[in-house]
């Protein structure tokens, strides 16, 4: 057939699975972002306190080590509920500045250079390019939370037995499910900068932005008012209240509960992933 | 043309750029932020003080005082009347690790509140007794100055100011290389090193515009709505001179943190690394060494503020240890060595502009 007859014909071969179409863009995003020497340099500080803490589980559980040096010292070494909150904060603020880092050149290059009419020409989905920027920050922030975190749990588990993890099985999943909690928002908050805001520079800014002024801001009007209804509008102490429900510490009776917090971090999530659908459509807009 | 007179034209040209663009907008957000929570506090009072009035007993300060932990919830209802709020709230006990099993009976607690006018006394009961109480003033000009105090030092400066100028002065040079025309203004017959501070004179003009006056602002809206006798003898004591202070804090803290992340944006690709270096190394500021708090923008910021911030109460006491606030440099110090050090990084910045070579093709 001659060349200039041949018009557009649709593909009528067999398509790759959708899981498998899905994971393309992780698949090169996550090469492309390890490649960077300061996610590199972040990932590694990040391991410090993992490591910090496996020396403390280790310390814990082998009593004849700190024998005669106190009861107050049994306490503090007690792997327990605490324990792994203190662990998940620390860890939490190193997955924030490595989403400020990873985060922003996920999506806006594409809107920069009017990529996304050739993603969604092909058989993708606005949702399921959604969710495969997602999981691009989830792979890479959970190298710094949920990994180290359920290693942690589990060299607590071989030391301690099977009988200490029948008991705080629930540790385990708070980890798991927490730190997954945490990267859905700070993820959410990054791609949402990223389809704003074109600069990637900029984009990084906002999201350390996001976290500080809301603090800030909810610590204001908390003093300023005299409330403490404000904390649940802070999403770091509202994750954090979160997470204490789930591994059971006590929680301030004044301020706001788990509830008030998970439906904050719910709507703030809602709001992300509206903006977020509302931005990424595959038009061009020719002035 | 004299330089003084090319440093004042490119930034009378940026000036409108800085002030009007859409990426300023969040910027005036910031500043104005706090003035708009003042004035909703102010607001707030004068709702809730009619509110209350006209509901539940509006008891003396006698009968508030008498009101002790300890009594019960009906002996404080016979006394004091009926409360202007009054609810129970079933509490889920935690588990004890020293007894996981022991059967958990729900505790419940009833909290109450009376109103004098003027004050609010809170209180909570545990199985029937007072076991808490807290009286506080609607409006209390003395709180309301202290909780200015660290509004301005916690929010303002350390975030407000510091976010405000990472936007503005970044936007100078790595903004115009993102949008590809900074080669127009190098095309121009100016050294390189008056380019350069003309544009960091607009934003600094800027900057301190918005801030200071976002500061006066917040400053005015804090302290109008208190009581006429109090204001007036504020103002005729030391208002002023707190209300100049605040304000120079912030035009000092943009000239400080602008020309930071003015070189910031000429000597790196990406100055984000920089600015969380900087955010991290501001905010450990009180844990650090004496010496090292006074290499911070933060510390001389800090040292002109007139209402020493105390530190808060809920402080961990392992905190409070650690934390070690250096004695504040006097006056002339602080604007002295914020000077200096920002005639230093302008310095560098110069030198770095020189060198400066475009390719566009590299950013992104």
């Amino acid at each position: 057939m001659a060349v200039y007859r041949r018009g557009y014909q649709r593909y009528e071969g067999a398509l790759t699975n959708h899981f498998g179409r899905m994971m393309v863009i992780p698949r090169y995003s996550w090469e492309r972002i390890l490649s960077q020497r300061f996610v590199t340099i972040l990932l590694v500080v990040s391991l410090f306190w993992p490591v910090l803490c496996a020396g403390f589980v280790y310390l814990a559980n082998h009593t004849e080590l700190w024998q005669g040096l106190g009861g107050g010292l049994k306490r503090f070494l007690a792997i327990n509920g605490r324990f792994f909150a203190v662990f998940m904060n620390v860890q939490s603020t190193f997955a924030l500045i490595m989403a400020a880092v990873a985060g922003p050149g996920l999506i806006a290059p594409d809107l920069v250079n009017n990529a996304l009419p050739l993603y969604f020409s092909r058989p993708m989905t606005r949702q399921d390019y959604i969710l495969s920027r997602l999981i691009v920050l989830l792979g890479i922030l959970s190298l710094v939370t949920i990994v180290p975190g359920m290693l942690l749990f589990g060299m607590q588990v071989g030391i301690a037995g099977f009988d200490w993890f029948i008991q705080n099985w629930y540790l385990g999943a708070a980890i798991f499910f927490g730190f997954l909690l945490y990267i859905g928002v700070v993820s959410l908050v990054a791609l949402t900068s990223s389809a704003y805001v074109k600069w990637r520079v900029v984009a990084g800014a906002l999201v350390l932005a996001f976290f500080f002024l809301l603090t800030g801001a909810a610590e204001m009007v908390n003093h300023v008012f005299r409330v403490d209804w404000a904390s649940a509008l802070n999403p770091a102490y509202a994750l954090n209240t979160v997470w204490a429900g789930m591994l059971d510490i006590d929680i301030p009776d004044d301020k706001p509960g788990v509830m008030e917090c998970a439906t904050f971090l719910l709507a703030i999530s809602g709001g992300l992933l509206a903006a977020l659908a509302r931005k990424l459509r595959p038009v061009e807009v020719v002035r | 043309m004299t330089p003084w007179q090319q440093i004042w034209t490119i930034a009378r040209l940026e000036l409108g750029r800085v002030f009007f663009s859409k990426r300023s907008f969040w910027v005036y957000l910031l500043a104005i932020f706090p003035s708009v929570i003042f004035t909703g506090h102010a607001i707030d009072a004068t709702l809730k003080a009619r509110q209350w009035s006209g509901r539940g007993e509006k008891i003396t300060a006698e009968v508030m005082n008498k009101l002790q932990t300890g009594m019960t919830d009906q002996e404080v209802l016979r006394l004091a009347g009926k409360p202007v709020t009054d609810f129970e709230r079933t509490r889920r006990p935690r588990r004890r690790e020293e007894d996981p099993d022991a059967e958990k009976q729900p505790e419940v607690r009833r909290y109450m509140m009376y109103f004098d006018g003027k004050r609010r006394v809170d209180l909570r009961f545990e199985d029937g007794k007072l076991v808490g109480r807290n009286t506080r003033d609607l409006l209390n000009f003395e709180e309301d100055r202290k909780v200015y105090a660290g509004m301005f030092q916690f929010f303002y400066l350390r975030l407000g100011v510091f976010f405000g100028c990472l936007g503005i002065f970044i936007n100078l040079f790595r903004g115009e290389m993102l949008d590809r025309s900074l080669h127009f203004w190098f095309l121009a017959p100016v050294k390189r090193e008056v380019l350069l501070l003309g544009k960091y004179c607009a934003g600094l003009i800027a900057a301190s515009l918005i801030f200071g006056g976002g500061a006066l602002l917040s400053f005015l809206a804090m302290a109008l709505p208190q009581d006429p006798a109090e204001l007036q003898t504020f103002w005729q004591t030391n208002g002023v001179e707190h209300a100049v202070w605040y304000v120079a804090a912030a035009m000092l803290g943009c000239v400080g943190y602008g020309s930071v992340f003015l070189a910031a944006g000429l000597l790196l690709k990406n100055p984000i690394a920089p600015a969380i270096v900087m955010l991290l190394w501001e905010s450990m500021n009180g844990f650090l060494p004496d010496v090292m708090q006074k290499l911070s923008v933060l510390h001389y910021l800090q040292s002109i503020c007139p209402v020493p911030v105390p530190l808060p109460s809920d402080m961990p006491t392992v905190m409070k240890m650690l934390l070690a606030p250096a004695a504040p440099s006097s006056a002339a110090v602080a604007v002295g060595g914020l000077l200096g050090v920002t005639a230093l990084v302008l310095f560098a910045a110069t030198q770095a502009v020189r060198r400066l070579e475009i390719n566009y093709s590299t950013e992104a």
